[in-house]
């Protein structure tokens, strides 16, 4: 199995206050990693760190190294508008543009130059349907974005995120605001993309990690406390602090 | 603060304890009898019938629980070795049934030789000494007391060959005893075999390992 992102020893403090502590964990090409833990435990965090959204954050301060295929993405020489469209977001709310549906879509491919109408027709298209949304809305392309269910826009934000062609899908909370039938399709969807993309998923929902995830990695109080395959994670936990907070004991 | 899960999990606790009190009268009572000659078919087939009633009733409450919970770590380990000892409970009521109805159509062992009757007594006193340690170590959840379950095992396993050996070379044995004597001493090879498989649940049930004690 090949590792798409590898971090070592990475902290990042806001302030005075430490939010993620020294987490070195790998993270497999094509799988699905679940990232779990209390509220707090540094959960949105650890994953901002993969595309360096913690830097939009004034006071963040990041030490140790995340490599994706191997390079520092905290290097320098790194460029941060690539490694966005490498490593796309999808945050709890849907957050949709105000514009139609398709320039939603388009609007990463033209940033990086597209702009032939055609090439971005099939852009919208083939990035609608891997989001499994296009027999919905093939009809009503030029509609505003805001006129879809909740489910649906979440959904049109995952096309928009694959529309630049990334390698590696950070989900914060992809379902939280959404109803349990909107959610089955995130998560079906989240299932297929792996095959893929490699995709790290936050969730509060410790069903939905063990449907979902293929891996799972429990955070606490900053810490990486906890990392193996969903199925070991979730019938034997190796720590005590892992079962109490999986069982419900507390959180 | 204690779960909503934690009254689930007591419940099918009690209906398992009750299983294993039920299945051990069960044993001991159609075991005795057919050393002793002693009919106690009817009052085993009840007693069986009663550990059936409720295994059902411990099906349906961990799909309850899964249903309703999503139960994991310990709490599904826990609901999963409860389903499977539940079965190993149902198969010693079935095991006792079937030695008291073979006991009353054969006749019991008193009709056997004496040897005969002293072997299977002997083994039978080892066969109930595994289902109650069996019952205790799933009471107390102890996984250590499960684990010395090993030896027992082992002997019965040999005497029951030793069994079966020592009877084809005797051949002036009669034919009814001949039949009902390997037919108890089977069962009682099987129930040993379940007991060892409920001290295998009770370990995995505490400590997550998977252990073969047989």
């Amino acid at each position: 199995m090949s590792i798409r992102i590898e971090t070592k020893n990475l902290s990042v403090s806001f302030g005075e206050a430490k939010a993620i502590d020294g987490i070195s964990m790998r993270i497999f090409a094509n799988k699905v990693t679940a990232v779990i833990g209390p509220s707090g435990c540094g959960k949105s965090t650890f994953i901002r760190c993969l595309n360096r959204m913690n830097e939009i954050v004034g006071k963040a301060k990041t030490s140790g190294e995340a490599l994706l295929d191997g390079q520092n993405i905290y290097s320098e020489d790194f460029d941060v508008v690539e490694l966005r469209r490498r490593v796309g977001m999808i945050f709890q709310k849907p957050n949709p543009f105000p514009k139609s549906i398709f320039d939603n879509v388009a609007y990463g491919p033209r940033i990086h130059g597209t702009h032939d109408q055609e090439s971005l027709r099939r852009i919208v298209e083939t990035n609608l349907k891997k989001a499994v949304l296009w027999e919905e809305v093939s009809d009503r392309l030029n509609k505003s974005a805001m006129d879809l269910s909740g489910g649906q826009q979440q959904r049109l934000c995952i096309a928009r995120a694959l529309a630049v062609e990334p390698e590696v899908i950070l989900m914060d909370e992809p379902c939280s605001a959404l109803d349990p039938i909107a959610t089955a399709k995130i998560e079906s969807l989240i299932r297929t993309l792996s095959q893929e993309y490699t995709v790290i998923i936050v969730t509060h929902n410790m069903q939905q990690a063990s449907r979902v995830a293929d891996y799972t990695t429990f955070l606490y109080l900053g810490k990486l406390v906890e990392f193996g395959q969903t199925k070991d994670v979730f019938e034997n936990p190796k720590s005590e602090i892992t079962e109490k907070y999986i069982t419900g004991e507390f959180g | 603060m204690s779960r909503i899960l934690d009254a689930g999990l007591e419940e099918l606790s009690l209906l398992l304890h009750k299983m294993g009190e039920l299945t051990y009268e069960a044993v001991s009572l159609s075991l005795g009898s057919c050393i002793e000659g002693r009919g106690s078919h009817k009052q085993v087939h009840e007693l069986s019938d009663a550990v059936v009633s409720l295994s059902d009733k411990v099906e349906s409450k961990t799909f309850e629980l899964i249903a309703r919970y999503q139960p994991v770590a310990s709490d599904l380990r826990t609901i999963k070795s409860y389903m499977k000892i539940s079965n190993d409970f149902s198969r010693y009521g079935r095991y006792a049934f079937d030695v008291s109805y073979i006991c009353e159509r054969l006749g019991g062992l008193c009709n056997c030789e004496e040897w005969v009757q002293k072997y299977i007594e002997e083994m039978s006193e080892k066969v109930l000494g595994m289902v109650r340690l069996s019952i205790d170590a799933l009471r107390n959840h102890d996984h250590n007391l499960a684990k010395t379950i090993s030896e027992s095992e082992r002997q019965v396993d040999q005497m029951y060959l030793t069994y079966i050996d020592k009877i084809v070379e005797l051949s002036h044995t009669t034919n009814k005893c001949t039949v009902s004597s390997i037919l108890v001493i089977r069962y009682l090879e099987r129930i040993a075999d379940h007991a060892t498989y409920i001290c295998e649940s009770v370990v995995y049930l505490v400590t997550g390992e998977k252990v073969s004690l047989g």
